[in-house]
């Protein structure tokens, strides 16, 4: 058991957690220019080229730049164990995974083959390094619960949707014969249901009582939770390639969204409990995402009694969750993270620090700005939402992401100048 | 009878609901009562650190627990310290708005602390001591 790795120098430095962070919000900024280059109906299908494109911009240069250097992070504070060789794995997964997702973006948008060609090596490299650091720090690992569970199911998903996705684009380049329908089911609901699920699950389980002061989840829940979601996606995979009957798969759909309101309804029952009254952004990014997650599965099912418009109600679901649910806690969770890093670390200068004066957590980010962004957040889900019903819809989720990763882009760069003024000033002290 | 884990875990509690009470309290304006609170959390917070570095730690040690890690919490305990002082001058000057974001920083920190210690630390210690845990418990109530 590896016991002595619960120190403080077990935690990366600044510079791996903050360069995800700084580069994720242009991903927002790129997805809502690939929005506004569309033209005729964004939403005619799930997978016209310019809904593709967005869509990977977010999920990829967004969600998961954001969720691999918050993981490195995270994985010391909860489980007791770092990830090795930090700042060699922050360079070979945020570079690769940056022009990665450029070149599958603009491969998709221009249908350029060499352009996906690049692409799926480079993703690959990143994720490949991500999952090889990830479950080395978990085995490793002296501490064992639910979110470790949680975390490592997620990783597993991750690889399954990863190779998913390989396949994906070199059948597409090279034309080969395969069933893209059942494939890109399996692919999504794995990166989705599985990597970014699995993963806000974990970590909620830790931080949900921990910001707010609420009562811990429910023994019986987080028991089961994690593995049961995981075993529903399995199964999912395995009715997909199969070609299992409809039936099969909606079954399967049914109990994974069931499970997953289950999560968003408890998550908010905590949260109506809380010890801690004073009003708070992360907080209501992270109710904006339960209520989204609930109406994600609300749509799912909407989509299966409404055979007529089940297209249109898929893609809200989709919508609700990847920008509702996940955005929204992916964004309320940053603007707790940058400000706390910038403390900690500037908290290691030691006596000349505290001469120095660091800024507490409300002085690195103004929280008028989070604030903003919340509201900016609620408004673009909206129009977003509506998006599969009005074409016109799509400018202005794509105003709504572009402003949306403006604001972003300034809030992290406050902190990170404040980060580095400080410093000056305690180096300063110390010459 | 609780174990070790447990039962430092529900004093962590009692100092999370005392935190709260008190920014609670001094948000509101409602500086008096948030003095008060303010006491009964800092004593808390004072005496959960003297059952941890008088007695815990050092049977820990002897015990041939981690001495890294006990050495880490202590320093956390000493940011905790700093803060918790930062937070009684914002109080004494009535100054909310400082009050709001020391006391956001220092729930940060106290639980991140607290989560470290109940994922790994606490375990160890149930674990090593595991024969006289119920002296270690009378001993710690005592400090």
């Amino acid at each position: 058991m590896n016991i002595t790795s619960l120190s403080t120098d077990q935690a990366p430095p600044i510079s791996v957690p903050l360069r995800f962070f700084a580069v994720a919000p242009l991903f927002l900024l790129l997805a809502a220019l690939m929005l506004a280059l569309s033209d005729g109906n964004l939403f005619a299908a799930a997978q016209t080229p310019a809904l593709l494109a967005a869509t990977h911009c977010i999920t990829l240069g967004f969600m998961a730049m954001v969720m691999m250097g918050a993981t490195q992070q995270i994985l010391p504070v909860v489980i007791g164990s770092p990830v090795p060789a930090s700042r060699w794995v922050a360079w070979f997964t945020s570079v690769p995974l940056g022009a990665g997702t450029l070149s599958l973006c603009g491969g998709f948008m221009l249908g350029n083959a060499h352009l996906l060609n690049l692409a799926w090596p480079l993703l690959g490299t990143a994720f490949l390094v991500f999952i090889v650091a990830s479950m080395l720090s978990l085995w490793r690992a002296s501490a064992r619960n639910v979110t470790k569970t949680a975390i490592l199911l997620s990783i597993c998903a991750l690889a399954v949707a990863v190779s998913l996705g390989i396949l994906l684009v070199r059948g597409f380049v090279t034309g080969a014969v395969l069933d893209y329908a059942a494939l890109s089911a399996a692919h999504i609901s794995l990166a989705l249901g599985g990597w970014v699920m699995l993963l806000i699950v974990g970590v909620s389980y830790q931080v949900v009582p921990m910001f707010q002061i609420t009562p811990a989840y429910p023994k019986w829940l987080t028991a089961v939770l994690a593995p049961a979601l995981f075993a529903i996606l399995l199964l999912n995979l395995a009715l997909l390639l199969i070609g299992a009957e409809q039936l099969w798969i909606a079954s399967a759909g049914i109990s994974f969204w069931l499970l997953a309101a289950g999560f968003a309804l408890v998550t908010l029952k905590l949260q109506r409990q809380r010890r801690r009254k004073v009003t708070d952004a992360t907080l209501s990014f992270f109710r904006l995402g339960m209520l989204s997650l609930l109406l994600a599965a609300l749509f799912y099912l909407a989509s299966l009694l409404l055979p007529a418009v089940a297209l249109q109600f898929r893609l809200m679901s989709a919508i609700a969750f990847i920008a509702g649910f996940a955005m929204s806690l992916i964004q309320g969770m940053l603007y707790k993270i940058i400000p706390f890093l910038v403390w900690f670390h500037l908290f290691r200068g030691g006596i000349n620090a505290v001469k120095a004066g660091i800024p507490n957590m409300k002085e690195v980010i103004p929280d008028r700005l989070m604030w903003w962004h919340l509201w900016l957040h609620g408004g673009t889900l909206l129009v977003a939402l509506l998006g599969p019903w009005l074409s016109a819809a799509a400018w202005l989720t794509a105003l709504g992401l572009l402003l949306q990763g403006m604001l972003l882009s300034y809030a992290v760069f406050t902190g990170i100048v404040v980060y580095r003024r400080t410093l000056r000033r305690i180096e300063l002290l110390a010459v | 009878m609780p174990s070790i884990a447990e039962f430092m875990q529900g004093n962590h509690k009692t100092c999370d609901n005392d935190f709260a009470l008190t920014e609670e309290a001094a948000l509101s304006g409602d500086w008096e009562a948030a003095q008060s609170a303010f006491g009964v959390f800092s004593d808390e917070m004072a005496r959960h650190f003297h059952m941890e570095k008088v007695q815990l730690f050092p049977a820990l040690m002897a015990a041939g627990g981690p001495g890294g890690p006990v050495q880490v919490m202590l320093m956390e305990h000493e940011q905790i310290n700093d803060l918790l002082r930062q937070l009684a001058a914002a109080l004494n000057s009535r100054n909310a708005q400082r009050y709001a974001g020391i006391s956001e920083t220092l729930l940060i920190v106290m639980q991140q602390h607290n989560l470290k210690e109940e994922q790994i630390l606490y375990p160890i210690a149930d674990r090593l001591l595991a024969k006289d845990s119920a002296a270690m418990l009378q001993r710690m109530q005592a400090a």
